[in-house]
């Protein structure tokens, strides 16, 4: 096992990306590695036809993940919307290293991101030296994605400032970037294309122009909308996880995470799951990205303090932490939450207790 | 022996109706039969009469007032429609083979009197589905095999398998009717429900018998599930055995039938059609556009036209990135063409931002349409309109053009008979007759309506055909569908009350079982008071009607304290509008509480909430003004603290804006009072001479609108008043002839005084 923490996509799934390759005979769009119906195969899962099996990236509906790649394999820029924890990046990056094998052609945009970022920078020394020219220039990942056709993906659009947006406006249209410097310009080859992510809770941070708007196909990714799906992803990746970090997997953790689920759907939703209860609603979006890390912190705390055993404990904490964001109103929700509906459950005492005393 | 050629087709299928009708021009058959009742052969040409604008249904229903019906929808896209179009075009026989109306209903009424669960009202309208997708649709989804082989090919559902594999593209090679079958022979299990295999047998028997009368060709018409049971040569015996299971035909004057308009959005599965289809409009698309190369171009352009109505921007540009959306899904997902799916992922993902709501907010429109079928005049005629006339030879009332005064007491049975007519028709939306007063005479035995009859009424009452048979059926599942979707609380009670009085006991009880739910959800302090007076009227209808309205008042008393508690809170920051509506919400919530009889500890909450209001300075001064004056008007605040009240909330220190709506809402309707309390009359009057004369002008509306409630001699006086500071005897000038006249009038007004009935004398 190599000392990197985390290997691209790309890295970790060469495996399948290597074996729906050789199996893959369908027409592909100029510059990709395969064909958009094993691009969606990639995603969902399945079975190539040499009988590899390909495990699934994204648990959901198939139909949002054909959109997305029907939309790249035409010339359009695909914009992944959701609430924050509903796998944006994840399918990004999966898409990008089942597309064109690279994944790492990122620009994280925040606030602070300027336009030298997403177009191009200069080296100042070669600048003084030689003048401007095209050595000159320091490629950004957008750069780099136009000259080799490949994808460049952009995580948060929103985070950055508008005036920073609208330079993709030319880049999107007419798939060129000029550099007015030196009277040039930089044209992408075939294959090249845009991800971008952006939250679709906090839009109002820097709401994309319209015009830039409506050069994405817009894909808005759900919250899984039943439990048995989100239990499964929730196991999925948690296993993954604690097999990354090394850290062991008790029996018990199905039936944990059956039980964090509950509670995060009862909270997300402001009801109990028969309904017959109404709740209040924590400030918090409870994501299925949070389980996940209610889960892992949980399985850390238990292999670590809790001599392995993953209980009520070990969880509560990270529950606490995940649910209390807001620590008045949260902590009212919470509280109305364990004493109207956990305390008459009798599996769930352990964890009313736990996060009783937490409180 | 002449030839029999099977056609199956999908019911409603576009597709299926371009190749049946290429394939029958081909075949230039000499008869043509068609699956459906074959008692009602003789209406099938009606279908092609050019006044027949589609979607129409063809109806039976039995007239003895159980209210059993069928309905056989057909619309412009449905092959059987353009069979029978081609057989009269073509002036050759046209016939239909199923089993007769007069078996299907006695087999309804059957089923009903042996099910006693189905009393409900709502509940008797059977719509009879056709087998063929009843079989595939409603059947458990695992014994489903239009949906099995749709899921084996990737579809989302059978119906859009159906669609892509059969009904799409120019497929005009009539062969594939033959594939079709062998497909279905496939499918076919030995498990049909009885019903399925009686309908069969008797299809049999009709073709063996059409084949005797005609010489050439026969075309048969049927649903692509029975080919295979229809091919199959069965001795005629077993048929006839079968047969002999059907239950005993009704006779002709048990039954009646015609064609009635349909809607388009009935046409869909969701509205409760077993054999609907799931998006009309879409497939009145593919009917008429099915063959352009540009369809898909039409569709997603009707898809941002939708838009744009709604208000959202959608530019050209974005409808061509639609199209190349819709081509490029079809390649991932390796189909022949971009079919409905497609289409609606692409809308979303280039017309909609995304947003799946935008698109869920255009998508009934769009895919339900509005479209309302017509029938010609010579079509006998439909059943809501025959019971209509039949309650207005009852009830001897003639529709008139010309508004007619009707006063009734509902203590006769003529008069209450009257009532419950023009209410049920109220709630189906047929406006014959207008309540002359509103609210007050409610509760009451007399009624007073304005009749006037107008001509689309008769086209409604064709059109709310698929709620029921007969008036008092259809009103009561319309208003049932009503109650399910309606959110208001003031609009549930309304109608609560109004099935009351159309004396519809079940739906009134569905009402109040909704009301209970969506009460207990409420906290909107308007619409709990908004809700108030119909229910107030409810309980005392019930108990003069001696009716159980169960729990009614505990709801009453339940949405009182609900509402009391949320007022103080609900009163703040209010615009102008808003105030007014709070206003009149109050008052009339407040006067139905005095005729309510809630227990005290209810009442005493509501008094908290007014005197709670009236001494927040943060509430709205109109709120504010209403609830004081409520108090003051019953002695639970004293002539000084109201007096304080007042000088504190008509300062002139205040904004000019709520020391107006303050004086507004307090005197509105108790303007007499400036006439008795002094102190009261001092106070407004040092409040308008401190007002600037722009702001006085402005006041001027206010104070008109609050003395317009005083009659000439009650303003005389208070003018008087206000410009003496005490009140004064009225002078007359008498003639002496007056004068004299006078001891004579006194005593004559004496008498009347003491009550003596000769007073005249």
């Amino acid at each position: 096992m190599s000392d990197i923490l985390r290997q691209p996509a790309e890295v970790i799934y060469q495996a399948e990306l290597d074996a729906l390759k050789a199996d893959d005979h369908g027409a592909k769009p100029e510059n990709w590695q395969l064909s958009p119906q094993s691009v969606v195969t990639y995603l969902m899962g399945g079975t190539t036809a040499s009988g590899v099996v390909i495990s699934p990236k994204y648990i959901g509906q198939r139909r949002i993940i054909e959109t997305a790649v029907a939309t790249l394999a035409t010339d359009r820029a695909l914009l992944l919307l959701g609430v924050p924890g509903t796998a944006k990046s994840w399918v990004s990056e999966h898409l990008a290293a089942a597309i064109c094998g690279v994944s790492t052609q990122v620009i994280q945009c925040t606030a602070g991101t300027d336009e030298q970022q997403i177009r191009y920078g200069w080296n100042y020394a070669q600048l003084l030296a030689k003048g401007p020219s095209r050595e000159a220039l320091v490629p950004t990942p957008l750069y780099r994605a136009m000259e080799n056709g490949s994808l460049c993906r952009l995580e948060e659009l929103t985070r950055m400032g508008s005036d920073v947006q609208d330079t993709l406006i030319t880049v999107l249209s007419e798939k060129m970037l000029p550099v007015p410097e030196l009277n040039d310009a930089i044209y992408a080859r075939r294959g090249f294309n845009i991800i971008a992510t952006a939250n679709n809770r906090d839009k109002g941070v820097n709401e994309l122009s319209s015009a830039l708007k409506r050069r994405f196909n817009v894909v808005v990714l759900p919250l899984p909308d039943d439990m048995d799906q989100e239990i499964d992803i929730i196991s999925r990746r948690v296993s993954e996880m604690s097999r990354d970090l090394q850290i062991p997997h008790p029996k018990n953790a199905a039936e944990e995470i059956k039980k964090v689920v509950t509670m995060f759907r009862e909270l997300r939703s402001g009801s109990t799951l028969d309904g017959k209860v109404a709740l209040k609603v924590p400030s918090g979006n409870l994501s299925t990205a949070e389980a996940i890390a209610v889960m892992v912190g949980g399985l850390s705390q238990a292999a670590w303090f809790h001599q392995g055993n993953l209980n009520a404990q070990a969880i509560g904490a990270n529950l606490l932490g995940a649910i209390v964001k807001d620590p008045v109103q949260d902590k009212l929700v919470l509280e109305e939450y364990l004493e109207t509906v956990l305390k008459k459950r009798a599996d769930f005492s352990d964890y009313y207790h736990s996060i009783n005393e937490l409180l | 022996m002449n030839s029999i050629h099977y056609f199956g087709i999908r019911h409603h299928g576009p597709g299926s109706s371009r190749r049946l009708v290429s394939a029958l021009e081909h075949l230039k058959p000499a008869m043509v039969l068609i699956e459906g009742p074959a008692d009602l052969s003789a209406l099938a040409p009606l279908l092609a009469h050019p006044d027949m604008r589609l979607p129409v249904a063809l109806m039976a229903f039995a007239t003895d007032n159980q209210g059993a019906s069928i309905y056989y929808p057909f619309a412009e896209f449905s092959p059987e429609y353009q069979a029978i179009c081609f057989a009269v075009s073509q002036q050759i026989p046209v016939r239909f083979i199923d089993v007769p109306v007069a078996q299907q209903l006695a087999g309804l009424l059957n089923k009903s009197t042996q099910a006693p669960e189905s009393t409900n009202d709502a509940e008797t309208q059977h719509e009879l589905t056709e087998p063929a997708t009843a079989a595939a649709a409603s059947a458990a989804s695992s014994q489903d095999p239009m949906a099995m082989l749709a899921q084996l090919a990737g579809y989302e559902d059978g119906e859009s398998w159906w669609n892509q594999v059969l009904e799409q593209g120019s497929m005009d090679d009539p062969s594939l009717f033959a594939s079709i079958s062998t497909t279905m022979a496939a499918l076919r299990h030995d498990n049909e429900t009885a019903e399925t295999l009686r309908r069969e047998a008797y299809m049999r028997l009709q073709i063996a018998e059409a084949q005797k009368e005609v010489e050439g060709p026969i075309a048969v018409v049927c649903g692509a599930w029975h080919v295979p049971a229809l091919q199959t040569t069965h001795s005629k015996k077993a048929d006839k055995a079968l047969i002999g299971e059907l239950p005993a035909k009704l006779s002709a004057k048990q039954f009646a039938s015609t064609w009635i308009p349909w809607s388009s959005p009935r046409l869909a599965f969701g509205s409760g059609y077993g054999a609907g289809v799931t998006a009309p409009q879409w497939y009145l698309h593919l009917w008429q556009q099915g063959n352009d190369e540009h369809a898909m171009i039409h569709w997603l352009t009707r898809v941002a036209n939708a838009l744009r109505d709604e208000g959202t921007a959608v530019s050209t540009a974005s409808v061509i990135e639609a199209t190349r959306l819709c081509q490029s899904l079809a390649m991932v997902r390796n189909r022949p063409s971009a079919g409905f799916e497609e289409a609606r992922d692409a809308s979303i993902a280039c017309l909609c931002f995304g947003n799946p709501l935008l698109w869920q907010q255009i998508e009934s429109k769009l895919l339900l349409g509005d479209a309302v079928g017509a029938v010609p005049e010579d079509v006998p005629l439909a059943p809501l309109l025959a019971d209509l006339q039949q309650w207005q030879k009852q009830t001897r009332l003639k529709p008139s053009a010309l508004p007619v005064e009707l006063s009734l007491d509902l203590r006769s049975d003529a008069g209450l008979a009257k009532s419950v007519l023009l209410r049920r028709l109220q709630l189906l939306d047929v406006a014959w007759g207008t309540p002359a007063s509103t609210g007050n005479s409610r509760g009451t035995f007399r009624e007073r309506w304005t009749l006037l009859w107008q001509p689309e009424f008769a086209v409604r009452l064709v059109e709310q055909q698929i709620y029921g048979s007969t008036i008092a059926q259809a009103a009561a599942a319309l208003t049932a569908q009503r109650l399910q979707s309606e959110k208001r609380l003031a609009n549930l009670a309304d109608l609560v009350l109004t099935s009351l009085e159309a004396q519809l006991p079940d739906t009134a009880a569905l009402g109040i079982q909704k009301l209970a739910e969506r009460a207990a959800h409420s906290s909107e302090c308007l619409e709990l008071l908004l809700a108030l007076p119909p229910l107030v009227d409810i309980n005392r209808y019930g108990t003069s009607r001696e009716m159980t309205l169960a729990h009614l008042a505990d709801l009453v008393e339940q949405m009182v304290v609900q509402a009391a508690l949320a007022l103080p809170f609900a009163v703040r920051n209010l615009n102008e509008e808003e105030s007014e509506r709070f206003q009149q919400a109050i008052d009339a919530g407040h006067r139905q509480l005095e005729l309510a009889q809630c227990s005290s500890h209810v009442l005493d909450t509501w008094w908290k909430a007014l005197v709670d209001i009236t001494h927040d300075d943060g509430c709205d001064a109109g709120a504010r003004a209403i609830a004081s004056r409520l108090l003051y008007q019953n002695q639970r605040l004293t002539a000084d603290e109201t007096q304080g009240l007042l000088q504190k909330l008509l300062s002139p220190a205040l904004p000019v804006l709520r020391t107006k709506s303050f004086f507004a809402g307090f005197f509105a309707n108790a303007s007499e009072q400036l006439l008795y309390d002094h102190a009261l009359r001092q106070l407004t009057n040092d409040w308008l001479m401190s007002l600037e004369p722009q702001a006085f002008i402005e006041c001027l509306p206010v104070v008109r609108r609050v003395f317009s409630t005083l009659d000439a001699m009650e303003r005389r006086r208070l003018i008087d008043a206000a410009l003496q500071g005490t009140p004064t005897a009225t002078v007359i000038d008498a003639t002496p002839h007056q004068l004299e006249l006078l001891p004579h009038s006194l005593s004559v007004l004496t008498k009347l005084l003491q009550g003596d009935p000769l007073w005249m004398n």
